[in-house]
Formats: structure tokens, C-alpha cells, sequence
């Protein structure tokens, strides 16, 4: 019986295996052409959701972007470029804009696709603003409710007109994917955001999404029927990584051909490697510290509710503060020397919005003693900083897990602040429970803004409006992080989004800018900056978006993705006319040596640190069994002693 | 084995398994942080919204009775909810796609672990005292002081990133399509590699200092002096005397202790980008997927719970004193 | 090996007297296990680095008061290297050693704690206290640690709310303590059981209840004597088990960046993207703390198991 119970544990342990290797590969084999030509695309961010009314995140954006056409799309500077709709006019009046739909022009499983699937996909948002409401998550329809549409009709196949009361062309940057009506007729604005988009998807874009394995990767095939350029690639895969250390290594390795978001220091041994080119793009957006105000125009504080302290209410508190952050050492140190200075509400990167304030804070902590000395913050005999009311200031800092540069960040503020006397206690939330933190009561009876500094960030749209709506009054219980409410910035917005000229709106913007500087609502630490790089030895034909300051993927619409050619066929892609018939396999047959060259230069480039680490990890072990041979050594002889 | 032995035994684990469900019921509703989709820092949503989606997502009833008999109510019928962060999948679906990597992984890694590291505590605690048992124990003792990551991470730098035997992370080439299953397999393997290799060798360290002191009891058994008498070589007194008798106390141990190492594994899978429960749990605690947390606690809770009643069962089953 | 009642003459001196008798013995035999000593010979040096690392490489680095530049490799200036942000790598870890130890002895006492006075109570009262008790304790043996540690730390962290310190430690680090205290008494609790219920048993334990001693009081004074040796080996495994949790949590981002322990420390590397960058000086530091104490902590757990508790050592 005894010899009987191995035998049946390894029986056991062979019929798991069998099982599991049963079970595995029935899931992983779709049938497929042979040999496609693959672009890998590393990213740490996880996609949520293929329904682009639902997802939430940069990568949820990229594929629905690659799947569905916008109806004007953007260009290499974010210009308006044909989409959906392959040209329009504005009438004379400027109340409605005519846009011609492409003919002949097909979704991936071969219907038509006209103006009828333009009509119902604008038609959703259009109802929804109507009755006040958000598709889905809210992120979408709100860009055509910015360019004032309020009625869309088709009156023929070709044709779209759509009603606006916005003078601007803000038309033209709608975000808003053109879906099959013949797939998704059904549905209306409520239920849409729910609807389950699952892949294989039918869309009109350049690539559809064909399979996605959550938290793994998903992965798109070619739209024969894509109406623009082809790009080279067969199918365009997205992986997702738990960490950017694995991404950079699967990159080095030619695993993937594109990495978003290395660490700065990553990126810095990255230029080094062959076959990678690495690119700096300025985000659309910033970092900042946000002071909780809630509270402020009753005058009362409620505890439990708000911030700790009046003085957060205090312009005065807040400006003083703004000359103890040293931001050229954030941004060296944090960032690693990429990324910006920051300073008012619209990046640098909507360059003609852009102003630098008029009195800008430079860092002087002395300075920032004296303001607080004259502001009425006083120091007690310990060295702690006290409110009006004779209270030491104690400031809760509260800032996501997403990113470590939000950590960094945080232990730099706690000692410059502390420097003033003033305590900061910072805390790392995941982001679902920080946003709930910063909701005050108006978001519902559970929430209570009860933080009184917020580190994180915002990242925002071709057009400033999305950027400057969180320092709204209605933004108070929504996207709100310091609870500010001045009607006359209120007022401002609304006359900036109503200007008549590109030349009046940047007066207005920035009148805004300064005026959120000057009140220090925001301390905007840094404006961040995409690290991305790739591998030019598989694709070529990278092109940033914008050229001068953007990345190649990841950016507003999908052309980078069409300009790619394969880098390892070696004959240029049009002049075939030269070479014989013959020519054709040749590139098929060139692409083996040149694509293994490709894996096995990382290798040699990390070899010296490969033996480094052979050599430590014997060392380690050596040294480790050594004291453990001396441990063990008089062991036999223990009980001799004991006996 | 007695009928009465069995239902007690039974009747516990089924009260175990009740308790696990009454405290993942509350557990993850006691966790701050809504679970609401709309995202709260959205600046187009209002509140009427949000409380739409909170009433549609059953989290505006009352804690008990509402939710607590209907998830109740479900959980016993299989019903594990949807989740929320991968668009309303159901959440057995999301845990039955992680269930085959992480029970290849660790089921594979298991059996290397069980085989040799029974062997390597067989043969240290048969040479006790002598080179073999200070560097074979030695060993043992130092993986088993090894959080899995640590081993991993280094793995990672010199096979994967340094020499490129194997691909850095992930279970298959993602999006690849396989001429056959040769093709396939070859894939697998080559990814599956060092993720194995780290979580075998994690694990060799206990059972081998486990097998290590059992054999030295049974060393000191009557029977295998009696053997010795009879004059049987040394060899054959390990393998057909010292050995399975010792193997006795293991296996018990090994069939409880493979209901906790599922949950043991997470940082492995992470570091190796497994796409198993251990990184599904991660990512479920990152976007507050409540349901599919508690899918994951349900799941592990029950797997040692059965883990544990089996080894009651072979343990009464082998050791007679213990049933009454 | 047990403190049993001796003759009522000078009683006092007797007592001493066998107390020192018994220590000598112990520490006669402890000293005889050659991995013991090595073992207390690591902790001490970790403990003297734990209780006053400023001694050995001046007071903690903070980002504003960081030395080197990023990812600077091991030199005169920084024997370790730096990390991303030029804090010295060995400043770092020497000061990793007090938190990691700190929330290891934390968690451990709070483990031990549960663990002996429900092991000590359910054994001793039996019955129904028993039943209610152990079913508790299955209860706990059987939840899967590490999810509910990965559940547990947001929920504790909103109970005792952010700024919450404890002899200075922060709230970040208290929930890792709690909860790793709250995963890993059942066991504990399990082992002291059943030495409870052999020791109820002798015969002085009966002596004392005919005598009219109070339930509390045998336990205190009589079972409490008896199975602290039991106590005393588990404390230090337990310690070990604590700390490979707390790495493992840390690692996973758990932690708390402003207060590094080897597993922060660990997590910042990784974070960092060093170990595909070659950083091995911010990597191997705390990992070889780590895997050290952790054999050390074993070592010294398994020796004074052996010498305490002669019958449980195999040979």
C-alpha cells in the first residue's frame, strides 16, 4: 500500500499536466494566414474596454481609434484631415457644416458604409446632449456638445449636415468614433455605453480588432476594404506589460517594436542600442499639486469635510508655497531631465494657447518664508508653522499609485514644505480610491474631499477646453480636484469659447492662465513628457505626431500607423520596375537574416552585464553556501553533546 | 475509514466554505474606493448620473439584507456577477481564462518542486551531517528564504534579457499563430521556461528540508535496523524502507499546502508577466473589480478548504488514531 | 526544560537557582549548534543596524538631501551605488533594516500574541470554547494570505486613517503589520494548542486546580511556563515568516515609498527599470538582506527549536 501511494501521486501529477495542456491550447488557436506581417506595440497600460463609450484609457482610445474612423481625422500637426468624411464645407451663415462621405467606401465585412452610419453615430450624442445626458463613461459626446451641434441630418447617402451654434471650427476635432449602424442600430445613447464590443469587431479603419485576451494583448488585423494607405503591417498586436522593465527588455530583445512609457532612465540606455530610436514627446497635459478649497465661499469649516486649514483657502498661502518647490530639480531628478517646467493651465504643446505668466514664482524658500510671515502665518517656538486660528499646519498630501514619478514627486514637496515649518503627511491611494477621496459632498452623500493637497495629473485635447472645465464651478463634484469656484473664471470660459477669432479666444485664454496662476488654485509641477521608443530594424516610416514634439503611436487618430513600411524588404517599395520578376520573394528571403541580426545584437549589447551578473550571483551563492557548509559542519556531532 | 469521521470532516469544510462567502461578502464591501464605472474625476458626468450607475450595479440597496441575500443567492447557484473593469464580462469567464495558465504553471512547478525536492531532503537526511546533506541542505535553506522575485528577477536579466534563451515574459507570443501544435508547444515551453524554473526552485527549499527531517526519524525506525540486519545495501534501504515510509508526513503536508500556493505565487506570475490568477488579482485590486476579487478569494478559500479536507481524509485514512 | 515546582525550602533562592542552572544548560547547548550561533550573530549585527543605523552611515537620504547623481554605479562616494533619484544605496539599505525589522517584530508580536493566548485558552478550556475557538482558527488558516493581506491594507488604511502614527511608525506601515499579524496567528495558535492539551494533563496541573487555583491563574501560571519554550521558537520563525511577507507585499506596491524597507526598496528598482538596466548595486543590497535574516532568522528558529524542545529534534 505504502509504494502504491507515489505511484498514485504521480499519476496524479501526470493526469494535471495532460489536463492543463488540454486545456490551454484550445483557446490559442485561430486560423490564420501564414507568416503576417506583425507590428508589436508594448504598453503598461491595461486595456478596460473595447466599447469606446466605455473605455477610459489611452489604450482603450488607441483601439477604438484603430477600428473606427473619426469623421475627420487628424494630421501630422493635428490638423483636420480627411476620416469619415473625405471633404466638407461651412456654410456662409456658419450655423451648419456640410460633410461629404466617401463613396464606395465599405466597413470590414463588406457593407457600405455611408453617411446613414455617421448620422446614427453623431445621432447618439446629438440625444444624449439633448437630454443633458453622457454616453457611457461621458467622454466622448462632450466634444460635440463643445462644437455646439445641435441637429444632424443625412438627406442622401453622400451627405451629412450638421447644426452647430459654435463659431469656431471646433466641428472639425470631434471625437466621436463613426460605428456601423448595421451592426449597432439598436442600440440608443442609454444602452450603447453598455453594449459589449467584442472582438472580432466590424469598423472602417486601417486595422479591426480581431481578438483580445484582457490583460494580455489584443490584437488587430488588416482592413482590406481601409479606404487610405495600407501601412505595411498585416496585423498591428498591442501587449501589455505589468511593468516597464519587462516591456524595455521585450523591446531590446525585438519581442515588440514599439515601447510606450520607459522610465527616463530607460530611455537614456535606450540610445544606445542598435536598432532603437528613442523620442521625447511633450504630454498634453501636466502634474500638479491641487489645493482643496473646498469650503471656501461659505467661509465656514465643516471637520471631517474639506481641508484642514483655512490658510488652503488663502491665495496668499498658496502663492508663498509656490516658491518652495524647486521645479528644474522636479524635473531633472523626477523626470530625469524630460519633461518642462510648469507654470499655467495650457501646455506648451497647444503652443499657440500657451502664454508663461506674468509674474511668475521662481524658487526661493527664503522668499516663501517671508510671504508666509506676511500673510499672517507665524512660526511657533518648535519651528511649526500655525494658522490664523494659532494652529500648526499639518498638510495631507494624497497622490495615486499609477505612476512612481507622483512618488518621487510627493517626498520632494514633503521636505520643501517641511522646510517652512510646515508638516506634510503624503499618502499613495490607487486611483479609484483617491478620485473618491477628492469628491466633496455635491457628488453625493458619501464623499467628503477630505485631503488637503492632491498630487496628480490631467492630460487633455487638441483644444483647451477640456483642460480648463476642471477649474469650472460646475466642475464641483466631477472632475474638480480643488474645489475652486470664481464666477469670473466661469465667465471667461464661457466668452473664450464663443469668441469670434483664434486672436480674441488666446486674449481670453490668457487672462485664464494668469488668473489661475496668480490665485496659485494649481501648483502645476511639471508638464510631463511621453518616453517612447522602437525598433527600426522590422518597421520604418516612424513619424511623430505633431512632427516636432509628439510620438509616433498613441497620438490623436491612427495615420502613423498606415505610414509604416517594412524595413526589411530591402528594395525601395516603388520602384519595382527595375528588377525581375524574381524580385518578389526576395524580400521574404532577406527578411530572416536581417530580422535574426535584429535579436541576437541585444544580446551582445547587455552581455557585459550578463557575466556581471553570472558572476555576482556565484558570488552570492558561494558566500552563502560557504557560511551555510560552517553552519552545518558540527552538526553530526550535536547530539554526542547532548547526550 | 468510518462514515462518521467522514461527515465531520465534511460538515466542517462546508462551514469553513460558508464563513469564507459571509466574509467575502463583506470584506470587499468594507473596502473604500467605489466600484462605481463612471470614472469620478470625469468632468462631463453628473451626480444623477453616477447614481444611475451605482442603482444599476445593485450598490445602492442596503448592505443587508438586499446584497447580502442576493449575493448570497448567486454565489450558490455559480453566479459570480460580471466584472467591472473588462466590460461586464462574466467573472467566472474572466477567472476561467487565468485558471489554465497559473494551474500549468504551478501544477508543472509543483510537480518538479514535490519531485525534487523530496529527493534532495531523501538523500540530505539519509547522508545527515556528511558534504551532501551541508550543501544539499545549505541549498534548500537558502531558497527557501528566497521571495519568488528575487529569484525571478535575476532570471529574467541573464537567460531572458542577457543571453536571450527565453523570451522575457508572457505565456504565448502575443497574437501568434501557430503552424501546429509542435509550433505551439515549442512557444509555450520556451515562455513557460523560467517562470517554472522560479517558482520550482521557491519551492524545493520547504519540501526539501520537510522530506529532510522525516527521513531522519524513520532513520532512527526499528524496521530499518532490522533491514540493515538483513544486510540490504544502503541504497535499497532508502528506496524500499526509509523512503516511502517517509514520504507519509509529506504528502499530507503537500496536499495542503498546494491549496495555498495559487495565492503564493503572485509576485512570480508579475515579475513574468504570467497572465494567470496571480496578475489577475493584482489588476483586479488596481481597478477595484470587486467582483472578480471575490471570485479569486472564493476560489483560493475553497481550494485550501478542499485542499485541507483531503488531507484530513488521507490522513485519517493512513493513520488510524486520528479518526475517532 | 519545563520550570517544574520544587520543594517549598528558600523557595526564592531555589527558584533563582534553577533558573540559572537552566540557562547555563541552555545556553551551554545553544552554543554547541554551530548554525544557531550563526544565525544570532547575523541578527545581532542586522539589530545593531536596525536600532542605530545613523551611526553607520549618518542620517536617512531623502530626495532633497540625496548625494550622487541617478543610477550612479558603486564607488568611493557610494560604496552601493545610488538609485534613480542619487540617494546612496547603502545609506538606503542600512536604514531598510530598521523598517524591515521594525514591522517584522511588530507583525510578530501581534502574531504571537493571538496566536498563544487562543492556542493557550482553546486547549486549556476545551469544550465548547474549543470548538467555537478552532473553528475560528481553521477559519484563518484557511484564507488565502496573500489576497486577503492585498484586501485587508486599504481597508485597515481607512479604518486608522492616513495620518496615523504609532511610536512613529506610519499608517502605510501599520497596515502591513495588522496584516500580517491578522494572516498568520491561526497557526501559531494551532501549535500552542496542542502543547496546551499535553500539558494540561500532568499531574501538576491537576495539583493546582485541587488547590482551588483560578482558570486565569493556571493558565498564567502554569500552562503559560510550559509552552513559552514553544513560544519562543515560533516567535522566530514567525519573525521570518513576517519579513518575507513584508517584502513580497512591498514589492507588489504595497509599501510606503517614504519609509524604504528592503522590499521598497526592491519595488523602487524594479519600478525603476534597473535590473534590465544593469543596476545590480540597487537590486542585490536588499535582496541579500532580505534572503539573509531570513536564513538567519530560520536558523536560530530551528536551533532553539532543537535545543528547547528536545523531543521535537529529529535525530
Amino acid at each position: 500500500m505504502r509504494p502504491s501511494a507515489v505511484h498514485r501521486a504521480i499519476r496524479l501529477g501526470s493526469a494535471l499536466a495532460l489536463a492543463t495542456a488540454l486545456l490551454v491550447p484550445a483557446s490559442a488557436l485561430p486560423a490564420r494566414a501564414a507568416n503576417p506581417l506583425v507590428l508589436r506595440v508594448g504598453t503598461t497600460q491595461d486595456l478596460d474596454a473595447l466599447n469606446p463609450y466605455q473605455t477610459l484609457l489611452v489604450s482603450g482610445y488607441e483601439a477604438f481609434q484603430l477600428t473606427y474612423n473619426l469623421l475627420v481625422d487628424f494630421g501630422p500637426n493635428l490638423e483636420p484631415v480627411p476620416g469619415f468624411a473625405d471633404s466638407w464645407t461651412r456654410a456662409a451663415d456658419g450655423k451648419s457644416w456640410t460633410f461629404h462621405i466617401r463613396t464606395g467606401m465599405k466597413w470590414s465585412d463588406g457593407q457600405p458604409a455611408t453617411s446613414a452610419d455617421a448620422c446614427f453615430s453623431w445621432g447618439l450624442a446629438v440625444a444624449a446632449i439633448k437630454d443633458g445626458a453622457n454616453i457611457g463613461a461621458g467622454y466622448l459626446d462632450p466634444s460635440l456638445k463643445d462644437a455646439g451641434v445641435t441637429a444632424v441630418s443625412c438627406p442622401d447617402d453622400q451627405t451629412m449636415i450638421a447644426t452647430t451654434t459654435d463659431p469656431s471650427d471646433r466641428v472639425l476635432q470631434v471625437y466621436l468614433p463613426i460605428i456601423p449602424k448595421h451592426v449597432w442600430g439598436k442600440e440608443t445613447y442609454k444602452t450603447i455605453g453598455d453594449a459589449k464590443f467584442v472582438a472580432p469587431l466590424v469598423g472602417s479603419g486601417p486595422y479591426t480588432a480581431a481578438e483580445w485576451k484582457t490583460s494580455q494583448f489584443v490584437r488587430f488585423v488588416r482592413n482590406p476594404d481601409y479606404w487610405g494607405t495600407q501601412g505595411a503591417a498585416d496585423e498591428v498586436v498591442i501587449q501589455f506589460f505589468k511593468g516597464a522593465d519587462t516591456m524595455v527588455q521585450a523591446l531590446k530583445a525585438g519581442e515588440i517594436d514599439y515601447a510606450r512609457d520607459a522610465t527616463p532612465e530607460q530611455l537614456k540606455a535606450l540610445e544606445s542600442q542598435p536598432n532603437v530610436k528613442t523620442v521625447v514627446g511633450s504630454s498634453n497635459g501636466w502634474s500638479q499639486l491641487a489645493f482643496n478649497e473646498y469650503g471656501a465661499s461659505k467661509g465656514t469649516l465643516t471637520p471631517g469635510i474639506g481641508p484642514s486649514t483655512k490658510a488652503l483657502w488663502d491665495p496668499a498661502f498658496r502663492d508663498a508655497l509656490g516658491y518652495a518647490v524647486d521645479k528644474k530639480t522636479l524635473v531633472d531628478r523626477v523626470l530625469g531631465g524630460y519633461g518642462e517646467v510648469g507654470t499655467t493651465i495650457v501646455p506648451p504643446v497647444l503652443g499657440a494657447w500657451h502664454v508663461e505668466p506674468d509674474h511668475p514664482r521662481t524658487f526661493d524658500v527664503e522668499m516663501a518664508k517671508q510671504k508666509l510671515d506676511a500673510a499672517g502665518y507665524k512660526l511657533d517656538g518648535q519651528g511649526q508653522r500655525l494658522d490664523k486660528e494659532g494652529k500648526p499646519i499639518s498638510l495631507r498630501l494624497d497622490y495615486p499609485n499609477t505612476k512612481d514619478t507622483y512618488a518621487k514627486a510627493a517626498q520632494f514637496v514633503k521636505d520643501w514644505y517641511g522646510q517652512l515649518g510646515i508638516k506634510v503627511t503624503a499618502q499613495q491611494y490607487d486611483s479609484a480610491t483617491l478620485g473618491n477621496i477628492v469628491l466633496p459632498p455635491e457628488a453625493g452623500k458619501d464623499f467628503k474631499a477630505n485631503y488637503d493637497i492632491e498630487l496628480w495629473g490631467w492630460s487633455g485635447n487638441p483644444d483647451p477646453n477640456a483642460l480648463l472645465q476642471i477649474f469650472r464651478c460646475d466642475a464641483i463634484g466631477s472632475s474638480s480636484d480643488s474645489q475652486y469656484c470664481n464666477p469670473a473664471f466661469d465667465k471667461m470660459y464661457d466668452s473664450q469659447n464663443a469668441a469670434a477669432t483664434a486672436d480674441a479666444r488666446k486674449t481670453i485664454l490668457a487672462q485664464m492662465q494668469n488668473l489661475i496662476y496668480d490665485q496659485a488654485v494649481y501648483d502645476i509641477l511639471y508638464y510631463d513628457a511621453n518616453l517612447a521608443a522602437y525598433r527600426t530594424d522590422h518597421f520604418a516610416g516612424w513619424q511623430n505626431q505633431p512632427l516636432a514634439n509628439g510620438t509616433p503611436l498613441f497620438t490623436y487618430g491612427t495615420l502613423q500607423y498606415t505610414l509604416l513600411t517594412d524595413a526589411t524588404a530591402v528594395p525601395s517599395p516603388t520602384p519595382v520596375i527595375t528588377t525581375a520578376p524574381g524580385a518578389s520573394p526576395t524580400p521574404v528571403a532577406s527578411a530572416a537574416p536581417s530580422a535574426t541580426g535584429g535579436t541576437t545584437a541585444p544580446a551582445g549589447g547587455t552581455g557585459d552585464n550578463t557575466i556581471l551578473y553570472v558572476v555576482i550571483l556565484v558570488a552570492v551563492l558561494v558566500v552563502a553556501g560557504g557560511i551555510l557548509m560552517v553552519v552545518m559542519r558540527r552538526r553530526r556531532a550535536t547530539p554526542g553533546d547532548e547526550e | 475509514m468510518n462514515a462518521r469521521y467522514l461527515a465531520r470532516q465534511s460538515a466542517q469544510a462546508i462551514f469553513t466554505i460558508l464563513m469564507i462567502v459571509l466574509l467575502n461578502f463583506l470584506l470587499f464591501r468594507m473596502m473604500p474606493g467605489s466600484p462605481d464605472r463612471v470614472n469620478p474625476r470625469n468632468p462631463n458626468v453628473t451626480v444623477e448620473q453616477r447614481d444611475a450607475a451605482r442603482a444599476r450595479w445593485g450598490l445602492d440597496k442596503p448592505l443587508i439584507p438586499d446584497q447580502l441575500v442576493a449575493f448570497v443567492g448567486s454565489t450558490l447557484q455559480g453566479d459570480l456577477g460580471y466584472s467591472i473593469k473588462f466590460q461586464g464580462q462574466p467573472v467566472t469567464e474572466v477567472i476561467g481564462d487565468r485558471f489554465g495558465p497559473t494551474i500549468l504553471l504551478i501544477g508543472l512547478a509543483e510537480l518538479i518542486a514535490i519531485i525534487l525536492g523530496l529527493a534532495l531532503g531523501a538523500y540530505t537526511g539519509w547522508r545527515r551531517g556528511g558534504r551532501a546533506d551541508r550543501i544539499g541542505n545549505g541549498l534548500s535553506l537558502i531558497l527557501y528564504s528566497m521571495p519568488y522575485f528575487v529569484i525571478g528577477m535575476p532570471l529574467i536579466i541573464i537567460f531572458a534579457a542577457g543571453l536571450g534563451w527565453f523570451p522575457t515574459s508572457g505565456m504565448l507570443t502575443a497574437g501568434a499563430s501557430y503552424a501546429g501544435p509542435v509550433e505551439f508547444l515549442t512557444d509555450l515551453v520556451s515562455h513557460l521556461a523560467l517562470p517554472l524554473a522560479t517558482i520550482s526552485l521557491g519551492l524545493i527549499g520547504g519540501y526539501s528540508i520537510l522530506m529532510r527531517s522525516s527521513i531522519t526519524e524513520t532513520r532512527a525506525e526499528d524496521y530499518i535496523a532490522t533491514a540493515r540486519a538483513k544486510g540490504l545495501t544502503d541504497g535499497r534501504i532508502l528506496r524500499s524502507h526509509a523512503f516511502p515510509n517517509a514520504l507519509l508526513p509529506a504528502v499530507t503536508l503537500i496536499a495542503i499546502n498546494l491549496g495555498y500556493v495559487v495565492g503564493g505565487a503572485i509576485t512570480a506570475e508579475i515579475v513574468f508577466n504570467w497572465p494567470g490568477l496571480g496578475t489577475l488579482t493584482v489588476d483586479a485590486l488596481d481597478s477595484r473589480d470587486y467582483p472578480v476579487l471575490q471570485g479569486i478569494f472564493l476560489l483560493l478559500g475553497v481550494s485550501v478548504v478542499l485542499a485541507n479536507f483531503v488531507a484530513d481524509i488521507v490522513y485519517g485514512y493512513l493513520d488510524p488514531r486520528v479518526r475517532q | 526544560m519545563s520550570v517544574v515546582p520544587v520543594a517549598p525550602v528558600d523557595v526564592r533562592g531555589a527558584r533563582w537557582r534553577l533558573r540559572l542552572r537552566n540557562a547555563r544548560q541552555f545556553a551551554r547547548r545553544y552554543a554547541s549548534r554551530r548554525d544557531g550561533v550563526v544565525g544570532a550573530a547575523i541578527l545581532v549585527f542586522f539589530a545593531l543596524l536596525a536600532l542605530a543605523p545613523q551611526l553607520f552611515v549618518g542620517a536617512l537620504q531623502t530626495v532633497t538631501t540625496a548625494t550622487g547623481g541617478p543610477l550612479e554605479p558603486p564607488s568611493g562616494a557610494h560604496l552601493l551605488g545610488t538609485d534613480e533619484i542619487g540617494r546612496d544605496i547603502l545609506n538606503l539599505t542600512v536604514h531598510g533594516a530598521r523598517v524591515s525589522m521594525v514591522i517584522g517584530l511588530m507583525a510578530t508580536l501581534i502574531t504571537i500574541l493571538l496566536g498563544a493566548v487562543i492556542g493557550i485558552v482553546s486547549g486549556f478550556l476545551g469544550g465548547r470554547s474549543d470548538q467555537v475557538l478552532m473553528r475560528l482558527t481553521d477559519f484563518f488558516l484557511v484564507l488565502p494570505t496573500f489576497v486577503l493581506a492585498i484586501v485587508l491594507a486599504p481597508i485597515i488604511l481607512d479604518i486608522v486613517g492616513t495620518d496615523a502614527e504609532l511610536f512613529g511608525i506610519r499608517a502605510t506601515l501599520l497596515v502591513i503589520i495588522v496584516v500580517i499579524g491578522l494572516t498568520s496567528w491561526a497557526s501559531t495558535a494551532r501549535i500552542i494548542r496542542s502543547q496546551t492539551l499535553s500539558v494540561k494533563e500532568r499531574m501538576f496541573v491537576d495539583r493546582a486546580r485541587v488547590i482551588g487555583g483560578s482558570r486565569a491563574h493556571i493558565m498564567r501560571r502554569h500552562i503559560l511556563p510550559n509552552v513559552v519554550n514553544l513560544i519562543v521558537a515560533n516567535t522566530v520563525l514567525t519573525f521570518a515568516g513576517a519579513i518575507f511577507t513584508e517584502t513580497t507585499l512591498s514589492f507588489i506596491g504595497l509599501g510606503d515609498p517614504f519609509a524604504p524597507s528592503w522590499g521598497q526598496l526592491l519595488n523602487a528598482a524594479q519600478q525603476s527599470g534597473a535590473p534590465g538596466l544593469g543596476a545590480w548595486w540597487y537590486i542585490v543590497p536588499p535582496a541579500v538582506c532580505v534572503v539573509v535574516v531570513i536564513l538567519a532568522f530560520t536558523l536560530v528558529g530551528n536551533a532553539l527549536d532543537d535545543v528547547l524542545n528536545p523531543k521535537s529534534a529529529t535525530r
